[in-house]
């Protein structure tokens, strides 16, 4: 590096002069002094470029350890003189022999010896230094990279491993200058990882970075490398704007440095690297998997199908490993091409629910994110590209908020521990249209690039463009465009309204109109608060976010007997089938699903009764139409129980026209119907036929082993009753120790009393189960005594 | 001087904070908080069944005020936080021996 080839006015000539002024500073004290010394420059000072208030590091050469002492004073008084001069001298002495010797736990002197330039004394030792250090690194390369990767992985470690801090260190944080110096110091030692196109990003970010901290050193007139608040307004007359230039450029170093570690760790072997290499089974007929990132097994592969890039972005999602240098450079167009192609056939956007459908999809779209190529599969994110939200609670760049309020959403899924989290990850595994809530995640803030303050409204506009691109179907449209729209209003009813009051209830109700809208933007502002910093959901929000949305649901659910739906549906089938059912029902249960029991129902009407068994998300569905009759819920679960099932959860609803509608969520636990395909027919004949009445399930349950009672907590059993929560049925709720066979045992005797069963709710948690049965004698609540009576019966057939 | 510690509902801090900045009171820590007083919790239903929460979300207003601005102060939370019903919460007022601002060691009043 010369002076001539740096523009005059630079930050890097600035470096360069003030380097120049301490070479000048170095050779006066030398020339008055005279130690027998030979002063070499390294570090940063060596590579001529000093920061005004940066150290100036010194090698100080010398033949012997006994000429050192010997020369002693002579090097104290040189020392003097350069902190008289007003610089921080940092200084070592050594003899060449030691400059090219590993030295443990100071792998800095080593690094700092890279960049070595000699100012005075004696040039004999400095030849010397000249020919053996280079062989010295030539042997010991390999421990040498090893170190310094390790020591770049631990300093990015310690900062959270993200560029984003509100505050950030332009020297040490990830992305930083630091970051420079290591793919500076990995070209220097022979691992070249950057082409052309990273050369001219990170000259950019050098020519960002640089003034930055020159500046921040004048203004301090320290070694100052923070960039606070203070600073940051000092530096740009809109702090905002400019900080998105900052993390914008220093997300270039981080990602280019992390590459560069990957490609100079790829030479190691070891263990780890063993390890790693184990995920290459994971390897399938399109991309291969080497050291945790993915390769295509044919470069060619997305020019001759570009659909494979969202297969790619589906593998990336299952698996969370991250995208190679050459994958990513391939991916970018082939995303658009993909988009461009296949959005009017609709095939675009079932590739785009093939993605969202998996809950590690916030892996695909952060390793797109890393490689700067989010904006091909959406183009509209380059609005909130690195978009600062400059505030003391966002910790995070409306970019990577975003990105972590999917990635909060993920981690929900391995909850455990914490009861309150768990519910919420209950919500989430039970939510019907997981994907649509992603979707709507991803495309929350979007409209925040706009900065007219109202950025729901924005991101709905921005949002509408991208689902009519994809010709996504209305329904789905509908939904997404209704959480993005009201992404912030469960947060405000959170925190300006009374939960207690009924009318907050009712208010919540009527805003989100369905139970599953609820649930997904409960989930979905669980989630946005979870991003905001890494301490923004406390305990203390998660418990009144549960608690908003328990009285929502509440409210939703309450009126299990006395409001019945007097339907207006369009189509007459659904108007039929729905006339009569209680408004839970509707509110409960997605369009899709509705549509799935019309067509149940009339099957039913013409054979007397049908069933269907399910497999979903782990579990088992069966859902049975049939004519209402006595005794119909107690003979259907005993059959499960017959067949060994364990009943999770159920209920039964039955409509105008005497149809009855009975789902029962149950697991498995012997295997039967995974080991026997046949046994899944076979078990939905036998609720068939004891849905018509022709099968005895008492024979049934007598044929199974009487189960061993479990030992270890009982749970407390109860049994209440209620005449108040309803107009006309009588609500009885039981919670009992879980066994097979409880829920046949309880609605048999219930039926055995000459009651009918209209509607039932059952759920349990562990080994309780909580049944909710709402019960009328001829059309009519029951009175006290029959109460008391059928209690007595109840806490015997609970037992 | 005096502290007045003010527990009161999550959804009133929002007034509360309004109708002290109105009086001139900018400083208060506050703090999210669980309790209970005689309101004793509440029925929860999940699923069909009742869960008994005996903690409630509050929120807790500190402030330290110079005597003179004491019943002005606590009269401005009163009315801003009262809602009429069980759960408002509760004000308790303290003695303050001194103020220390960390930064220049102003002492008393003058380093509210």
């Amino acid at each position: 590096m010369t002076e001539s080839a740096i523009p005059r006015g630079t930050a890097q000539f600035q470096l360069l002069e003030r380097c120049v002024f301490v070479d000048q500073e170095v050779l006066r004290a030398f020339a008055e002094v005279q130690p027998a010394v030979t002063v070499v420059a390294v570090g940063g000072y060596g590579r001529r470029e000093l920061f005004p208030c940066s150290d100036v590091d010194l090698l100080l050469l010398v033949d012997s350890f006994a000429e050192a002492a010997a020369g002693k004073d002579a090097i104290s008084r040189f020392q003097q003189q350069l902190w008289d001069a007003g610089l921080r001298v940092s200084q070592s002495v050594r003899t060449v022999e030691e400059c090219c010797e590993i030295h443990e736990g100071n792998l800095e002197l080593t690094i700092s010896l890279l960049d070595h330039r000699y100012l005075a004394g004696d040039e004999r030792r400095h030849r010397a230094l000249q020919e053996r250090f280079p062989k010295f690194i030539t042997r010991e390369r390999n421990g040498i990279i090893r170190h310094l990767c390790q020591m770049t992985h631990t300093r990015h470690a310690h900062y959270g491993s993200t560029i984003y801090h509100l505050e950030p260190n332009v020297k040490e944080h990830p992305g930083g200058l630091r970051d420079l110096h290591v793919l500076h110091w990995l070209s220097l030692l022979g691992v070249s990882s950057t082409d052309a196109h990273d050369d001219a990003r990170l000259k950019d970010a050098r020519e960002f970075l640089y003034p930055v901290r020159i500046a921040l050193h004048r203004n301090s007139a320290r070694d100052n490398n923070l960039l606070s608040f203070e600073a940051q307004e000092t530096l740009s007359e809109d702090p905002a704007s400019w900080m998105r230039e900052y993390y914008r450029n220093a997300r270039e170093v981080f990602r280019t440095v992390s590459h560069a570690l990957y490609k100079a760790e790829s030479a190691e072997s070891g263990l780890l690297a063993q390890f790693r290499e184990r995920r290459a089974r994971l390897s399938n007929s399109e991309f291969t998997v080497s050291r945790e990132r993915v390769l295509l097994r044919e470069p060619g592969l997305f020019e001759s199908d570009s659909s494979a890039a969202m297969r790619l972005l589906q593998f990336v999602a299952r698996h969370h490993v991250r995208l190679a240098r050459d994958t990513e450079k391939r991916l970018g167009s082939a995303l658009s091409r993909f988009q461009a192609q296949h959005s009017q056939s609709g095939s675009a956007w079932r590739a785009w629910m093939d993605l969202l459908k998996l809950p590690g999809s916030a892996s695909a779209f952060r390793a797109l994110h890393e490689a700067g190529l989010l904006t091909s599969l959406i183009p509209e994110w380059a609005r909130i590209d690195a978009l600062v939200t400059r505030d003391f609670y966002h910790r995070y760049t409306v970019d990577e908020h975003t990105l972590v309020a999917l990635e909060s959403l993920e981690a929900l899924g391995a909850a455990n521990g914490n009861t309150l989290e768990r519910r919420f990850a209950e919500l989430l595994h039970d939510a019907h249209n997981a994907a649509l809530l992603r979707l709507a995640l991803l495309l929350h803030d979007i409209g925040k690039g706009g900065g007219t303050g109202e950025h729901a409204r924005q991101s709905v506009e921005i949002a509408t463009n991208m689902l009519g691109r994809l010709n996504a179907p209305a329904a789905d449209q509908e939904t997404v465009l209704f959480l993005i729209e009201r992404h912030l209003d469960l947060s405000s009813v959170m925190n300006t309204r009374d939960l207690e009051d009924p009318a907050t209830a009712r208010f919540i109700a009527a805003q989100m109109g369905t139970v599953e809208r609820l649930v997904l933007l409960t989930l979905l502002t669980y989630a946005d608060i979870s991003a905001v910093n890494p301490q923004a959901m406390t305990p203390w929000r998660l418990e009144r976010l549960w608690r908003l949305y328990s009285v929502g649901h509440y409210e939703f659910t309450k009126e299990l007997e006395s409001d019945r739906i007097h339907s207006g549906a369009a189509d007459p089938e659904t108007a039929q089938f729905l006339e009569g059912l209680p408004v839970r029902y509707a509110r409960t249960h997605p369009p899709e699903r509705i549509q799935s029991h019309v067509a149940l129902a009339r099957e039913a009407a013409a054979s007397g009764a049908v069933a269907r068994i399910l497999k979903e998300n782990g579990f088992f569905r069966a859902e049975i139409a049939s004519r209402d009759r006595p005794f119909l819920l107690a003979s259907l679960s005993g059959t499960l129980a017959g067949f060994g099932m364990n009943i999770s959860r159920a209920e039964a609803f039955s409509n105008g026209r005497g149809i009855c509608l009975d789902t029962f969520v149950f697991s498995d636990p012997h295997r039967s119907l995974e080991l026997n395909p046949s046994e899944t027919d076979r078990l939905a004949d036998m609720l068939r036929y004891a849905a018509l009445g022709t099968l005895d399930a008492e024979q049934l349950l007598r044929s199974r082993p009487k189960p061993s009672r479990r030992h270890g907590a009982e749970v407390e059993h109860s049994v209440r009753f209620n005449n108040d929560a309803s107009e006309n049925a009588t609500l009885i709720e039981i919670v009992a120790q879980d066994r097979p066979g409880l829920l046949h045992d309880l609605a048999q005797a219930i039926s055995s009393a000459g009651l009918n069963i209209e509607v039932v709710l059952v759920n349990t948690e562990g080994h309780k189960a909580l049944d909710v049965f709402y019960v009328t004698r001829e059309r009519h609540k029951l009175d006290a005594a029959a109460g008391s009576a059928l209690e007595q019966i109840l806490r015997s057939a609970s037992g | 001087m005096k502290k007045i510690e003010a527990i009161i509902q999550p959804h009133k801090l929002e007034d509360v904070k309004k109708a002290l900045t109105g009086i001139g009171i900018d400083g208060m820590t506050i703090s999210e908080v669980r309790g209970h007083g005689r309101q004793k919790g509440h029925k929860e239903v999940y699923r069909g069944m009742e869960y008994q929460v005996d903690l409630l979300p509050k929120v807790k207003v500190e402030l330290v005020v110079p005597d003179t601005r004491f019943e002005e102060a606590v009269q401005t939370i009163l009315l801003s936080a009262r809602t009429g019903k069980i759960g408002d919460g509760k004000i308790f007022v303290s003695d303050v021996r001194e103020a220390i601002r960390i930064r220049n060691e102003d002492r008393g009043e003058g380093a509210l």
